[in-house]
């Protein structure tokens, strides 16, 4: 039981990274990020092959952030010119091409097969148990500086700004503020936290494959967000919290309810995402903690 | 003292010219007034003027420096601020917040500072609140202070609008109809304001609607009508004229 | 590789063009007078498919039928998206609707595999021979499926144009506040409007199940070109997304011998991407809706 716990702490981790990532974007900035999956699929990838080829862990870690965070640089850019729901529809695009490229580019990424043979972390701890701990570990504090990160962040004049922005940008700009370096800037860090989720998973998983990191991993990420609250980092926190268990939680249930196929536990998984999404803007877009809605 | 001056200047959407040759000067330390029927080009030229429309000709300069190509942050970075009709407040942030976010030249907006330079971010956001503890009293908003801007009622609303370009630390204000839906009593505390910002050397030209209230409170008025400047001069003086008399009655 | 091959790629291409132009033209319509980007338009459309799918199973064997019930399945879900959810969302932001379309979109799909798995289905259809004309490869399957897509197209086209229902509906799209002035009444506009998209989505749903497959992603698969169409049409001009639509399949087929099968696939999004940067506005359409 206690290693099914760390196994489903882990995963909690590398979704809460997402989740504190998009936050940023969409909760404090107001900027649609229909292609966190995206960055999430570079972190994952840079970091599995620095690693694969022979890099120390903390290169690989900080190649995968920094892949990913010079990847939302033009789309941070393109945020600046586009209404959100074009931007919407740019960032769904982009991680359609991010995928698309893994696929296709298989002398680098081994396409569809996947990358396997990742190298894990704590190798020396051996395999489960206490290396897994320790992987847990690491993942926790990874989150713990995250929080911290950003409530520095949200605390100061820079996240004062970011959500003016957020709330009026024709307004701010009024006042003599451009929008537009700040919104770059936090594509980028938002960003940058999936990138590091995406090393973490990569690691953790040792084999990925372009068919893990496809839009409904974005829309999970969203579901938490706006379950939890957006713009609210308890409500991060806590719609991950929501997330994981519901995904966990549903394959329990098939334990329970005999007759219903893995096929079935998927569309199901799918449907209650879907009704989430629906029933949670009709009536509570501001989510648990009563974050920010439209 | 040239302010405000704007030459020539032209609009047209969709082939209909709104804005036509207008021409209007306003001196630094003038407060003065534009009045017009509805259609008759104020907005498009408030959003000529701050930069949220480009004009088509015509210049706009501002204590002598072209305006023209320049987008509205950097207008109001010179010190060109603007209230809005409608006010705007940043819906989620509180009154206190919705000032200091007013405040230019903060270092604390930048991300690096934020983490490389907390003392003097500190130090600069103590100044801020100050200057916002000003503001507050001098509009009266202390008791709504950690209000956030959507809870507020529309006159606290206006008063906020003009809260933040005053944070700004203007040169001259474009107030877009301050006194518009607002009670009576709260429009001779708004005018008030303006006179007192006045008195300070800040320039102003306001748009309005309530010509009544407008004529008490500035020195000179522009009457606007079909994209045109049909009449300036004293108040009393321009709403004598027929001709501005003929406009409000045919429309507005 | 010769001409006649490249032809016949554009034949190929047409075909999946006036497929995408139909996705596309369902995009721009709720675009336009909706004011969202409904995400839900894929699922409408594999809605038509297994609709058709249904049909033939219970022994209807008419394509035509099918394509019917297509429709009518389509306009059925897009017309209780509007009443259960949509409408609901009146006077909220885009944003919501946005992510209501998408929950929209996850819950149909998540019910259709539910009930009949993900494996495709496939359409039984007659094995026709190919007309080869001076090189050239032309099914008579596709002639037809090009054909019904391109009535359905025009007869869409010409509602929104030539009809009373059609004009109220562009009206609401330029201006609503003064539409609703005009007395123009949005219960029936919106109605209309999706009845219109069901029924484009339907059309999409029975040609490209017969053409390929009947999937769970089906519709998902084509949405995004379908966005990259309606983008780069303009978002104001149904007439541009339709064109728009056409020239993308056109060019994706064509640029497979050079870019390869998969990353054919990612044109359209390169297409989105470039568009949404050189020119927002596409090629028909106003910059005010972009920026």
């Amino acid at each position: 039981m206690d290693a099914y716990l760390v196994a489903v702490g882990i995963i909690l981790g590398i979704y809460m990274l997402m989740t504190l990532g998009l936050n940023l974007h969409f909760g404090f900035t107001g900027m649609i990020n229909f292609g966190q999956v995206g960055f999430f699929a570079i972190g994952a990838y840079t970091s599995a092959l620095l690693a694969l080829a022979g890099a120390p862990m903390a290169v690989a870690f900080a190649g995968a952030v920094l892949a990913a965070a010079l990847a939302a640089l033009p789309l941070g850019l393109m945020a600046l010119r586009l209404r959100i729901e074009y931007l919407a529809i740019a960032t769904l695009g982009f991680s359609e091409i991010v995928r698309v490229v893994i696929v296709s580019e298989e002398w680098l990424t081994k396409g569809v097969q996947g990358l396997g043979g990742i190298p894990r972390l704590f190798a020396s701890l051996g395999v489960g148990g206490n290396a897994e701990l320790a992987y847990l570990g690491l993942i926790a504090l990874a989150n713990l500086a995250a929080v911290l990160i950003i409530r520095r962040i949200v605390a100061s004049p820079f996240g004062r700004l970011i959500q003016a922005v957020r709330d009026d940008e024709e307004a701010l700009r009024a006042l003599g503020k451009d929008p537009a370096g700040y919104k770059v800037r936090v594509f980028m860090l938002g960003a940058a936290f999936a990138g590091l989720a995406g090393a973490f998973y990569a690691h953790y998983l040792t084999y990925i494959t372009p068919e893990q990191f496809v839009p409904l991993v974005t829309f999970y990420v969203w579901m938490a967000m706006i379950m939890g609250g957006a713009g609210r980092i308890p409500g991060a926190v806590a719609g991950t919290l929501i997330l994981v268990l519901f995904l966990e939680g549903s394959r329990f249930l098939r334990d329970f309810v005999p007759g219903v196929s893995e096929v079935e536990m998927a569309s199901l998984r799918l449907a209650a995402v879907g009704l989430a999404l629906i029933l949670f803007t009709l009536y509570r877009p501001q989510g648990l903690f009563g974050g920010y809605s439209k | 003292m040239t302010g405000l001056e704007v030459f020539g200047l032209g609009k047209a959407f969709d082939g209909l010219r709104v804005v036509e040759d207008v021409s209007i000067a306003v001196a630094g330390d003038e407060l003065a007034g534009l009045i017009g029927p509805n259609g008759a080009g104020k907005s498009t030229l408030f959003a000529l003027i701050t930069g949220f429309e480009d004009a088509d000709e015509g210049e706009v300069r501002f204590f002598g420096e072209l305006l023209n190509n320049l987008p509205p942050e950097r207008r109001a970075r010179k010190g060109l601020a603007r209230t809005f009709q409608i006010p705007r407040p940043f819906s989620h942030l509180t009154v206190r917040q919705n000032l200091a976010v007013a405040a230019p030249d903060q270092s604390g907006e930048h991300l690096l500072a934020v983490f490389a330079r907390p003392g003097k971010v500190r130090r600069e956001e103590a100044a801020i609140a100050r200057r916002v503890e000003e503001v507050l009293a001098f509009l009266e908003l202390d008791r709504v202070a950690e209000t956030p801007g959507r809870q507020l009622s529309g006159g606290q609303r206006k008063l906020l609008e003009i809260g933040r370009v005053l944070m700004t630390a203007p040169r001259f204000l474009l107030l877009d109809e301050p006194f518009a839906g607002v009670n009576p009593r709260l429009i001779e505390v708004i005018a008030d304001k303006i006179r007192a910002l006045n008195a300070e050397g800040i320039g102003c030209l306001v748009v309005e609607h309530n010509i009544q209230a407008l004529a008490r409170l500035v020195g000179r008025l522009f009457v606007m009508d079909w994209g045109r400047i049909l009449a300036e001069g004293a108040p009393g003086e321009v709403l004598a004229r027929p001709e501005v008399r003929d406009a409000y009655i045919g429309g507005g | 590789m010769t001409l006649v091959y490249y032809v016949n790629l554009a034949m190929n291409g047409l075909l999946q063009g006036l497929v995408i132009a139909l996705v596309a033209l369902a995009i721009n319509l709720v675009f336009a007078v909706g004011r969202f980007p409904n995400a839900a338009t894929g699922d409408y459309i594999t809605v038509g498919g297994y609709a058709g799918i249904g049909l033939q199973a219970l022994g209807v064997g008419s394509p035509v039928l099918q394509g019917l019930g297509a429709m009518l399945a389509s306009m059925a879900v897009a017309i209780a998206g509007y009443l259960l959810v949509f409408r609901r969302l009146f006077g909220r932001s885009m944003v919501a609707a946005l992510i209501a379309s998408i929950g929209i979109a996850f819950f149909v799909r998540s019910v259709l595999s539910f009930f009949v798995g993900h494996d495709p289905y496939v359409f039984k259809i007659p094995i026709t021979r190919a007309i080869v004309v001076g090189g050239v490869r032309l099914i008579p399957t596709d002639l037809w499926l090009g054909a019904a897509a391109l009535v359905c197209l025009s007869i869409a086209l010409a509602l929104l144009f030539f009809t009373p229902l059609g004009r109220q509906m562009r009206a609401v799209a330029d201006n609503p506040e003064l539409a609703r002035a005009s007395g123009i009444r949005a219960r029936r506009v919106m109605l209309t409007l999706w009845v219109l998209v069901g029924a484009v989505c339907g059309v999409a749903g029975i040609v490209l199940g017969i053409r390929t497959v009947v999937a769970p992603e089906m519709g998902w698969d084509v949405l995004l070109p379908g966005f990259a169409a309606a983008i780069l049409g303009g978002v104001g001009s149904p007439a541009g997304a339709v064109l728009a639509g056409v020239v993308l399949g056109i060019a994706q087929e064509i640029s497979t011998p050079f870019v390869g099968f998969t990353y054919k696939i990612a044109l359209s999004f390169v297409v989105l991407m470039v568009v949404l940067v050189v020119r927002p506005q596409g090629l028909f359409g106003t910059l005010e809706r972009v920026r």
